[in-house]
């Protein structure tokens, strides 16, 4: 064994390591070059601008690029508020104890549940018991509830990492302690808690499991509908396409506009919070 | 109660828990004047200090009992105003610290907060601020720069103009120069000189020739208990406790 030297044993290393980065890149490369490279061609302006014809096989999908943004822009509204209020009130409010540890170990359990679980909670408590139907509104609540734990810990994470002094500092100036959060912790953490959101974006966006029990997957015809229209969304479309064998191109049309939505989103979204933080500091 | 009496303090405890940091402390620190508190860490010092504006009560959670008499109202009878409080007893902390923003956001935070929103009065509350901290010309040009782009030195005197811009009646220093280079501290001791006539300066400080070129009159403190108080001339020449001498002299322990 004598060729195993230390520099060698460096050189193997760094060469497993940098295979290990080489497939893990490629894969991921692979899979959204794949879908881009199928569905791209499909996606024309007639696509995005005509609802759709004959189950899918025709026409395009307005009405439910439009449906995915109403029921995504519905959850993130229920759970954006609700998560930041109860993540300021674990970290401002109270002492660690008995309930901030339940509270926190419930979020990371429902963090951890399957999203078609919660279409399933979704269905039976909105669609059913409280008798919305297939909607909208269902398919958003059920979002919500879905996207909450995200917020709540990264909302927590981002105000726990607030420096200790910013609060003692707002007290001394004569801030109340609700001044002191809202003047002073608050956008000093809203970086952090805009990453979150941007996590749960994306998580509900291309969400499939939670959204076709609650929000249906009927075909949308208007490209707006309310609160109490079924709806479909973009990932739940190729979904139907692809399983009934409408069309194989449509399928992969929608898939690519979900993807680079989502590309999108998170990239304009880290260019916007590297622009704030430089403003901010 | 007496007319050049700006905070009495009668039979003071300050406990954390078990732990009691201050113990029987009875101390008067008259108006106009600059207080030093000394005594080695460990001593209370800075946990009284952060009392004379109830901040250890509220962070620290601190349990205080005792007599707190600032202008004859006793600031532990629990109707205090605490938000208002500080604007009168303002408080400038040991290690430099900015908010978050401009030099100009800094300076107009707490006025704002006090109601003050015509442009021209936080206008004119900035340069005064900034001038009686002996820092306007430095950065008069850079007022809506970030406040963390300045140098340390410079960042503790804009705290201690942040707090100034309150139009407190006392500030409390906590070790305000020991971070700082001898430029700087020199500036911040001139400046207290030059505002004394109008305003009680309490500072904590672990430097004791700090205390005896700055202060006039000053408080020794040891494990929790003041050991001697008087004009500070007389407790650096002629202390009358023997560990008053001890600590002055750099003979501890």
């Amino acid at each position: 064994m004598k060729w195993f030297t230390p520099s060698r044993a460096q050189l193997l290393a760094r060469l497993a390591l940098w295979a290990m980065m080489a497939v893990a890149l490629f894969v991921l490369t692979s899979i959204l070059a794949f879908v881009v490279v199928r569905g791209l061609p499909h996606v024309t302006w007639h696509f995005l601008s005509q609802p759709p014809a004959d189950s899918g096989r025709g026409g395009g999908v307005l009405p439910i690029i439009t449906g995915t943004l109403q029921v995504t822009l519905l959850g993130i509204a229920c759970a954006l508020p609700l998560g930041v209020g109860t993540a300021i009130y674990l970290v401002e409010y109270t002492r660690e104890g008995r309930l901030t540890r339940a509270i926190r170990f419930g979020s990371e359990c429902l963090a951890g549940v399957p999203s078609i679980i919660f279409g399933l909670f979704g269905f039976v408590l909105f669609v059913l018991t409280l008798g919305f139907g297939w909607c909208v509104l269902s398919g958003g609540l059920t979002l919500g509830l879905m996207t909450l734990p995200i917020i709540i810990r990264t909302s927590e994470e981002a105000l726990k990492a607030v420096p200790a002094a910013y609060r003692e500092v707002a007290l001394t100036l004569g801030a109340r302690k609700w001044q002191a959060i809202a003047r002073v912790v608050l956008p000093a953490a809203l970086p952090g808690i805009l990453t979150g959101l941007i996590l749960a974006l994306g998580r509900a966006v291309g969400e499939t499991a939670a959204v076709i029990f609650t929000a249906g997957s009927n075909l949308p015809h208007r490209a707006l509908s309310s609160l109490f229209d079924g709806t479909r969304t973009l990932s739940v479309h190729f979904y139907q396409l692809a399983r009934e064998g409408i069309s194989a191109d449509n399928a992969y049309a929608s898939a690519a506009i979900l993807v680079l939505a989502i590309s999108v989103i998170s990239l304009g979204s880290s260019l916007a919070l590297g622009r704030f933080m430089r403003r901010y500091q | 109660m007496n007319a050049t009496t700006k905070i009495a303090i009668e039979n003071l405890g300050i406990r954390y828990g078990d732990a009691e940091v201050i113990r029987d402390l009875d101390l008067t620190i008259p108006r106009g004047n600059i207080f030093g508190l000394i005594g080695p860490a460990g001593s209370g010092k800075t946990s009284l200090l952060r009392t004379l504006n109830m901040l250890s009560v509220d962070i620290d959670r601190a349990t205080v009992h005792g007599k707190l008499l600032l202008d004859g109202t006793d600031l532990l009878r629990g109707d205090v105003e605490r938000a208002s409080l500080r604007r009168r007893v303002a408080l400038v902390f040991a290690t430099p610290q900015p908010l978050p923003g401009s030099v100009y956001h800094n300076l107009t935070f707490g006025p704002r907060l006090a109601g003050i929103k015509a442009r021209s009065d936080l206008d004119h509350l900035v340069e005064s601020s900034l001038r009686s901290a002996e820092l306007w010309d430095e950065v008069k040009d850079r007022l809506r720069r970030s406040a963390f782009a300045l140098s340390g030195g410079q960042q503790q005197r804009l705290c201690i103009a942040r707090a100034l811009a309150l139009r407190p009646e006392v500030v409390l220093l906590d070790e305000p120069c020991s971070g700082l280079d001898p430029i700087s501290t020199a500036k911040i001791e001139s400046m207290m000189r030059t505002l004394s006539a109008g305003l009680t300066w309490v500072i904590v400080t672990n430097n004791t020739k700090q205390a005896a070129r700055v202060s006039d009159r000053a408080a020794f403190f040891l494990d929790g208990q003041l050991i001697e108080s008087g004009a500070t001339n007389q407790l650096f020449t002629a202390p009358v406790d023997p560990r008053t001498g001890d600590y002055l002299e750099g003979r501890f322990g």
